[in-house]
């Protein structure tokens, strides 16, 4: 089944393998492509992208991701203190 | 000197000039467009613009790449001849931007008015965009300019911000931004964060050529870039005022008005960057999209972004060194000429006249503090009057002869650079280095230097000769 035909029910990100991923948006001329985002990561993806792109295991493995690594990502900018009023 | 009032006549220009290639077989969004990039890259030399008409998925979609991707079509931006030679289009790009400021021009309505999108906003609908490289984290708008003012001093133009800053659209309405510190848009977004206010933006999306590399210039946070535009292109530079305060160019074919969210972060990227690495990820303040503007039937233009040299390089080259030559000149007049071509000025050579011994390792340390080299130089090559720094071979001449590493290498530790640059250690910390490879003079007496080659004479004759002569026999 290639992606473009997937449900909602067995998406997964090809980057974290989160199961909480969701159609985006479909192409302007129906049934061309959808693209994905992940709700974890917020990686997206086109489904008639090259399946590296859109198959877990063929992910490149550098930019795998584990969903708690997201905690690691510094903040930029940092926010500063509301001034008081 | 030549002004576009838009992309589509700087289009037409290269079209005329056999600066822009048609592509009208059907294409997909991935891999072709982006691969098609990096293979004219590949292919080096005058390369023209790509334009692609028949998208996979969409009806009447057109995407045009590589706009300024050649030493050619960036000469045409400046409305020179294509063939004119880099330290040419050096030297003019230097003195145009020392004619700022030039005059803004105030004007309603705009051909991007034509058809207006505010509610159910689907930028994935609206701009065909595509995936750059594999390990990016999704689609970015990589060639916008991003033009926001400071919510404390709103009626200042002259702290009006366009910035190419790169934007990961993350939703149909909804992109994240990369505005690191060194960036004129943080003050903008720190200032409306400690109010807890949104940072109203405009998104300017394939715009006529100046713009895109004025919004790519490391100018002073009080220099306006419209009249940067101005100066640059030697007539009035026309903007449009949004309904929020904001002035947007008159030349583009898209406008995304929308606001900065006040205090929230959220996971970005990664993104092939500029120094041919991934960026990595990070935590990105958020746009919301609220009014989508562009024309009947616009043209997406992007860029595409690989290891060093792709079209960002062109994008980024003069930009870079006519600001860090001006700004060294009203220290140094002695200064030349500084090619900072090289991965966005990571490394920058300056060439100088030497007033004494030590002189260069000054002129050296001065770039280190420009705006610029507060977050890019890394590496500072200084190199005599007498040497072109945009002839790597005499450059590598001047390094082979006249560095003795003991006393020429002063390596200058832990200062600024940018966040993605690869060699930070943390991230934006960097030992610097300065080479000077200038000729020792008094008193600095060091080496054997008493006899320079020249040139026989007569040579500079026999040069125009035999180039009119080979052009002929090679024609």
């Amino acid at each position: 089944m290639s992606n473009a035909e997937n449900t909602k029910s067995d998406l997964v990100c090809p980057r974290c393998r989160s199961s909480k991923a969701e159609v985006l948006t479909s192409s302007p001329v129906e049934g061309v492509w959808t693209i994905y985002s992940c709700t974890t990561c917020f990686y997206a993806w086109r489904s008639t992208e090259p399946e590296e792109n859109t198959d877990p295991d063929k992910y490149p493995e550098p930019f795998r991701l584990r969903p708690e690594d997201l905690a690691k990502f510094a903040v930029v900018p940092t926010v500063p203190p509301l001034r008081r009023s | 000197m030549r002004a576009f009032k838009d992309l589509r006549e700087f289009l037409q220009l290269l079209e005329s000039e056999k600066q822009l290639l048609r592509i009208n077989e059907k294409v997909s969004l991935e891999p072709d467009l982006a691969a098609a990039g990096c293979a004219l890259a590949q292919l080096g030399g005058a390369g023209p613009a790509l334009q692609f008409d028949n998208i996979d998925g969409y009806t009447n979609a057109r995407v045009v790449v590589n706009v300024h991707g050649s030493w050619a079509n960036h000469a045409l931006v400046l409305g020179m001849d294509k063939e004119t030679p880099i330290r040419e289009q050096f030297f003019e790009f230097a003195r145009r931007y020392q004619k700022y400021p030039g005059e803004v021009e105030r004007v309603d309505g705009a051909s991007w008015q034509e058809v207006v999108v505010n509610q159910d906003i689907n930028l994935f609908h609206l701009i065909p965009l595509f995936r750059l490289n594999r390990g990016d984290g999704g689609f970015f708008l990589d060639k916008a300019c991003v033009v926001s003012r400071d919510p404390d001093d709103w009626d200042n133009d002259n702290v009006e911000n366009v910035g190419v800053y790169r934007l990961q659209v993350k939703g149909r309405s909804k992109l994240a931004i990369q505005p690191i510190p060194q960036h004129d848009i943080a003050i903008h977004l720190t200032h409306a964060e400690e109010r807890g206010e949104d940072l109203p933006i405009a998104i300017t999306v394939s715009n006529e050529p100046i713009i895109t590399l004025v919004g790519a210039m490391p100018i002073l946070y009080d220099q306006w870039e419209y009249q940067m535009a101005a100066a640059m292109q030697g007539q009035p530079y026309k903007v449009v005022r949004t309904a929020k305060g904001l002035d947007v160019p008159w030349g583009s074919e898209y406008v995304l008005e929308g606001r900065i969210l006040s205090r929230q972060r959220e996971p970005e990227g990664p993104f092939g960057e500029f120094p041919g690495y991934y960026s990595g990820g990070h935590k990105f303040p958020i746009i919301e999209i609220d009014r989508v503007s562009h024309r009947k039937d616009p043209i997406y233009e992007g860029l595409y972004l690989g290891k060093p040299w792709t079209e960002l390089d062109y994008c980024q080259a003069l930009t870079t060194c006519a600001p860090i030559y001006v700004q060294l000149k009203t220290t140094f007049p002695e200064v030349v000429a500084v090619n900072a071509l090289y991965t966005h000025g990571l490394v920058v050579i300056v060439s100088t006249r030497c007033r004494y011994g030590g002189f260069a390792k000054s002129v050296g340390m001065r770039i280190l503090s420009t705006p610029h080299g507060l977050g890019y130089a890394t590496i500072v090559i200084v190199v005599d009057e007498n040497v072109d720094p945009f002839d790597l071979n005499q450059v590598m001449w001047a390094m082979s002869v006249k560095v003795n590493p003991v006393a020429d290498v002063m390596i200058l530790p832990n200062l600024s650079v940018n966040l993605i640059d690869p060699a930070g250690q943390p991230a934006g910390i960097v030992h610097k280095m300065i080479i000077d490879a200038t000729t020792p003079i008094a008193p600095d007496r060091r080496g054997h230097y008493g006899q320079e080659l020249d040139i026989p004479p007569q040579t500079d004759v026999w040069r125009k000769k035999l180039a009119a002569l080979v052009k002929e026999l090679q024609q």
